[in-house]
């Protein structure tokens, strides 16, 4: 393509095509056919597809199973959001302010984001055992015995549990982009209201934070929209369990699917995460959007 | 530089030791990981705090004797590999094109690729292995990799698109001028300009493929070994009293993400920021 030259042409068709091609077959396809066998009750193996319209959404709004999935998926999903943002940007700040070993508390922190889902869960997983675990031995050592227990059977905790796995490997990612954001913030404006007489705090609250809204309107959207689509952890640590105490939308799409045979009803659970998606993005571009100070 | 001048203050020290204790607090899964795999079983389950007491490489023995795990390995690194190298090959030209050729209609497709950033994989899933059964390529390493590169290329031009706006179009011009045809200025002059763009680029992907676990776990062939994560599940289930050897799997699995890490820091942070400055 000539640079000057505006328009459509073969050459900026012949850069774009691979990319459009791969694209469009391996994710814009299967999609749209989702949308087709969520109104069917395909079984992933037979050829002959059966319509059966509005039936698969008609279950999910009746099931208790989708209710219960639902459910777990908003404690999931707010916990690890809300956790992970406070300890990011707490990260954040330490890395910021401090004044040895920036890049070494920098790396720490952002070690267990090179860590697999799998193998973050398995590594959690055995020091949450109740017989063998580290957990239960460090509190038996600093005498907290009475705090030992079964982290991930005990119902209340199991979601939660899982929570803290994902919160340790994902505050790290969000520190980077807090951290990026707050050395944005021009010195000389913080140093412009330490001579007005703002305190610490004021200067926290009334020039970083609005300052830094941009970075967290993206981490709240990413860690929402990530925290939606778990799978790796549940998978190893608990398999939806105790009970379906821990199935997300995520893990009852891959149980319907694939252990029980129904695809169909599998891909209406995933058209529904698709819409829950669409809703945060949109109330992301909305809302918070709307509220970051632009400098 | 500012706070540099300042005098040391308590808080600094105060401040340090948080930071200290939050490293450990962060580090210690892995650490825990580590002092594991060079332990015996027996090591693991009586004492699971303490420290290994010789250096005992014996699961790590275990581990290629009694599982294909060398299989697991060569199929993790293909798969990162050839995937990372098409990737390559593929977006920044589709990005070069979106930025350059700008028109109504490149401006469509950067926001279809955008879009498509919303869906998530486990919705298109089933309906993507039945596609890849009719290409013939389901249960075959390319399953896994068109769709790395497919699922690559909305976060990878968002990342170049950004990128190449800060690239002045004079060095291109000239070159067209001295003769190159547009495939040959891009690859020449442009594509070594978008260096670091492309580090980024290439270690966050390499990492996601590298741990990937969903996609190789039901689209490569069953009953054979598959890639590393995959392994390491399936010894979950498997070995339920062999800790031991599902460690030294994982730590085979930490370390080659963690050496790319150490070498190639910058670019972790670069490709974060860049993405988060426009996602």
């Amino acid at each position: 393509m000539s640079i000057k030259k505006k328009g459509f042409d073969r050459t900026t068709f012949l850069f774009i095509a691979p990319a459009f091609i791969f694209f469009t077959l391996f994710i814009i396809v299967p999609t749209i056919s989702s949308v087709y066998y969520s109104f069917t009750s395909w079984d992933g193996i037979s050829e002959n597809v059966k319509f059966i319209g509005l039936a698969n959404y008609k279950e999910i709004f009746t099931s208790a199973r989708f209710g219960n999935a639902l459910k777990n998926t908003v404690i999931l999903t707010v916990f690890i959001s809300i956790a992970e943002n406070l300890f990011a940007l707490a990260l954040a700040l330490i890395v910021d302010n401090i004044r040895w070993g920036k890049n070494f508390f920098r790396s720490a922190f952002y070690i267990p984001v090179l860590i697999s889902g799998i193998v973050s869960g398995f590594i959690w997983k055995i020091m949450y055992n109740f017989n063998f675990g580290s957990i239960n031995a460090i509190l038996n050592d600093i005498g907290m015995g009475q705090f030992r227990q079964d982290w991930l059977g005990n119902t209340h905790l199991t979601l939660i549990m899982i929570g803290v796995v994902l919160v340790w490997k994902g505050a790290g990612y969000y520190m980077i982009i807090y951290l990026a954001s707050l050395q944005s913030v021009s010195v000389d404006l913080i140093e412009a209201a330490e001579i007005d007489g703002a305190n610490p705090w004021q200067r926290f609250k009334k020039i970083t934070i609005p300052l830094i809204s941009g970075a967290f309107t993206i981490n709240f959207t990413l860690s929402l929209i990530n925290g939606l689509k778990v799978f790796d952890q549940i998978n190893v640590m608990t398999d939806g369990g105790p009970g379906f105490t821990s199935e997300t939308l995520v893990y009852l799409l891959y149980k319907v699917g694939f252990n029980e045979g129904r695809q169909g009803f599998g891909t209406a659970v995933g058209i529904m995460l698709l819409f829950i998606i669409i809703i945060l993005n949109t109330v992301q571009q909305k809302f918070l959007r709307s509220r970051e100070v632009q400098m | 530089m500012e706070r540099a001048k300042k005098r040391v203050k308590p808080a600094d020290f105060l401040l340090l030791a948080v930071t200290i204790i939050l490293a450990v607090l962060f580090l210690y899964p892995v650490f825990f990981a580590l002092i594991s795999a060079f332990k015996s079983n027996g090591d693991i389950l009586k004492n699971p705090s303490g420290l290994p007491t010789s250096f005992y490489i014996q699961n790590f023995k275990d581990l290629f004797q009694q599982s294909d795990f060398t299989t697991a390995i060569l199929h993790s690194v293909f798969l990162t590999v050839v995937s990372e190298a098409l990737i390559v090959c593929i977006v920044p030209m589709a990005a070069y094109g979106i930025e350059r050729g700008k028109s109504k209609i490149t401006s469509y497709i950067y926001t279809y690729f955008l879009a498509g950033m919303m869906i998530p994989f486990h919705l298109y899933m089933f309906p993507l292995f039945k596609e890849m059964k009719m290409f013939h390529i389901f249960g075959t390493m390319a399953g896994p990799i068109v769709c790395y590169i497919s699922g690559s290329v909305a976060f990878g031009c968002l990342l170049y698109c950004s990128f190449l706006k800060g690239i002045p179009l004079e060095v291109e011009e000239a070159a067209m001028i001295d003769g190159c045809t547009p495939f040959q200025t891009f690859w020449k002059v442009t594509f070594p300009l978008l260096g670091p763009c492309t580090g980024s680029m290439i270690i966050l992907n390499g990492l996601n493929i590298w741990n990937d676990y969903l996609m190789p776990y039901l689209a490569l062939p069953s009953g054979k070994a598959k890639t590393i994560t995959v392994e390491i599940a399936s010894f979950v289930g498997q070995y339920t009293a062999r800790w031991d050897i599902v460690f030294a799997g994982t730590i085979i699995s930490i370390v080659p993400a963690l050496a790319i890490f150490c070498a190639f820091q910058k670019y972790f942070v670069k490709g974060v920021t860049a993405g988060a400055a426009k996602g």
